[in-house]
């Protein structure tokens, strides 16, 4: 019997079937702590801590990080999902080595992965937006856009953690990928201190950190303050996906295919 | 008649860095035949799989796959492919249903289709009342059937079969190779590697025995053992036999092997090994036609390959 072979696209999106089939099934315990995270943070950042900023930009503090939890969440979501669980998925329970077994490439398989992360920086961003709706820390109809940055987010990041997964040889030095890297870019990319508040080092660096964007186009919608700057935000990510998604390709080629 | 081979390689080579896993192999399989690929852990067996199902990209040499070129054709290979692999990679965070319907999309295969085929499939190898359960409640014999569903999701033209009974007991084993031979009728074309002996003669219409990268003999196993080891053997341990071996060879002009403290005598008529047996007052029962395995350890050695 001779059957159509499966599309490029097709292939790409049923291993992201696979990945959401996963994640579904345990809908309950997967879905909850994205809507938990937010509300301690902002119980304890932006309520508390509120009391002693003042504004920032003329927006109380708390409304101020907000919007900015979209993108940590999605960055954080995303990097999980492709460092420690991709790990998993490749060395301990050896899912690649079925999958690569049909008709599936290794482009379509790490394509379909790094769509995965975006889905899920989209998922979660969309929690936190349910959150601080009810808060009602959401200022512009826009903020029903954000969730599409949080893809954004996923994907950049997502492909970032392959990067670095491809070089990983103990599931433990993810731990510095973390706290080395994605804590700091926390930190340095304007969702709890204002970039304009950090030492001039500091502000060229979070330029050149894709979080700082995807946090500047969140606020953006969510405050329904529009500056030209956005556009530079958006034109930034677009060229950054790109190089980002060939690069984790190319890397877990060179991992997988010996 | 001359048949046009599903599978053809020639010179192929698999380099590891500056390590030869295989090394230069020749073979031809034809259509709806099986092929069995013998050899020591670490003789290649598996990499030249990988290389034929397209996952592991060939050092030199020429491989066509139902004329394609692996490097250049994946998609239309693998699908045409089933695999059993050496480990199973069933996925354990998945049902044994949900594993199936995963596995049918990555094929493409609609809906409609991959539903029926399942049910079908699982039947035949006896999993139907395991359909719900997690891979981790199944046993070693269960997730070996599983792994055989899984690959012949697809309808494959040729099913890869690496060690699929390895470490499975009787009666599984026996169960697979039942459903292998009804597949073969089917007009599958397979490639079997295996460390049973038992099993290749029973199955494999062709073999080729691989070591150290190379191919050692290839051909009929039962034509093998007939050409390349005398037809009987008779097996006896040393201990309080005064023989010497070597004299026995040089008397009876028969072929002896000695493994530890175990001696193999090999001859081409029963009655010879039976004098020698009277002469020397060698006490044992074990006269014997000479089989695959003989021929295997003969060739590939009896000590350790690790
Ligand atoms: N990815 C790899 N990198 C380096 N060496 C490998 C790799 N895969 C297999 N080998 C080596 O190649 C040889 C052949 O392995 P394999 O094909 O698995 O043997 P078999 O299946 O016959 O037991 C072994 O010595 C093995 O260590
Ligand atoms: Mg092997």
């Amino acid at each position: 019997m001779k059957t159509a072979l499966p599309g490029c696209a097709w292939r790409i999106f049923s291993v992201f079937l696979r990945h959401k089939k996963c994640y579904t099934k345990h809908l309950f315990a997967n879905g909850f702590p994205p809507f938990i995270e937010p509300l301690l943070f902002l119980a304890a950042i932006g309520f508390g801590l509120g009391k002693y900023v003042d504004t920032i930009n003329g927006v109380p503090y708390s409304q101020y990080i907000a919007p900015g939890l979209l993108a940590s969440t999605a960055m954080y979501t995303s990097t999980f999902e492709l460092t420690y669980a991709a790990y998993i998925r490749m060395e301990f329970e050896k899912i690649y080595d079925a999958i690569l077994s049909t008709p599936i490439g290794i482009k379509d398989a790490f394509l379909g992965e790094i769509l995965w992360a975006g889905a899920k920086g989209f998922f979660f961003s969309s929690a936190v937006l349910i959150v601080i709706t009810l808060f009602g820390l959401v200022k512009s109809p826009f903020g029903l856009l954000a969730p599409f940055v949080g893809f954004l987010t996923g994907v950049s990041f997502g492909s970032m953690a392959l990067v670095v997964t491809s070089y990983v040889k103990d599931i433990n030095n993810f731990n510095f990928y973390i706290t080395g890297c994605c804590t700091p870019m926390f930190f340095l990319s304007g969702i709890i201190i204002p970039l304009d508040q950090l030492p001039e080092g500091l502000r060229v660096l979070s330029f050149f950190i894709p979080l700082t964007h995807c946090v500047n186009l969140m606020r953006e919608l969510i405050l329904g303050s529009f500056h030209m700057s956005g556009i530079i935000d958006l034109v930034w990510l677009m060229l950054f996906i790109p190089v980002a998604v060939s690069c984790a390709i190319y890397r877990i080629r060179k991992r997988l295919i010996v | 008649m001359t048949r046009t081979p599903v599978i053809e390689a020639c010179g192929l080579t698999k380099q590891f860095n500056s390590f030869t896993a295989v090394d230069g192999i020749d073979f031809s399989i034809f259509d709806s035949e099986c092929f069995g690929f013998l050899g020591p852990n670490g003789a290649g067996k598996t990499t030249t799989m990988k290389m034929i199902y397209c996952l592991s990209p060939r050092s030199s040499g020429e491989l066509s796959i139902m004329g394609m070129d692996p490097e250049r054709q994946p998609v239309a290979i693998k699908s045409m492919i089933g695999v059993v692999p050496q480990d199973n990679n069933l996925d354990p965070e998945l049902t044994v249903a949900e594993n199936l319907v995963v596995y049918s999309r990555f094929f493409g295969i609609p809906r409609k289709v991959y539903k029926e085929r399942i049910e079908e499939l699982l039947e035949f190898m006896s999993l139907d009342k395991k359909r719900n359960a997690r891979i981790k409640e199944l046993s070693g014999g269960m997730k070996r059937r599983l792994a055989l569903v899984r690959a012949l999701l697809n309808k494959p033209r040729i099913l890869i079969l690496d060690e699929p009974t390895t470490g499975l007991d009787p009666q599984v084993r026996h169960l697979i190779w039942e459903k292998l031979r009804q597949l073969k009728l089917s007009g599958v074309t397979m490639l079997l590697t295996t460390h049973y002996m038992e099993e290749a003669s029973q199955i494999c219409d062709r073999l080729v025995i691989m070591h150290e990268g190379k191919i050692l003999l290839k051909g009929n196993p039962h034509q093998l053992v007939q050409e390349h080891t005398p037809n009987y053997v008779m097996e006896f341990s040393f201990n309080g036999c005064m023989v010497r071996p070597e004299k026995l060879a040089e008397k009876y002009a028969c072929h002896i092997e000695i493994y530890g403290n175990r001696c193999f005598v090999y001859a081409d008529s029963e009655p010879v090994l039976n004098q020698i047996r009277t002469d020397t007052k060698i006490d044992t029962r074990i006269i014997r036609t000479s089989n695959l395995e003989d021929l295997f350890l003969r060739l590939t050695g009896r000590g350790l390959h690790e």
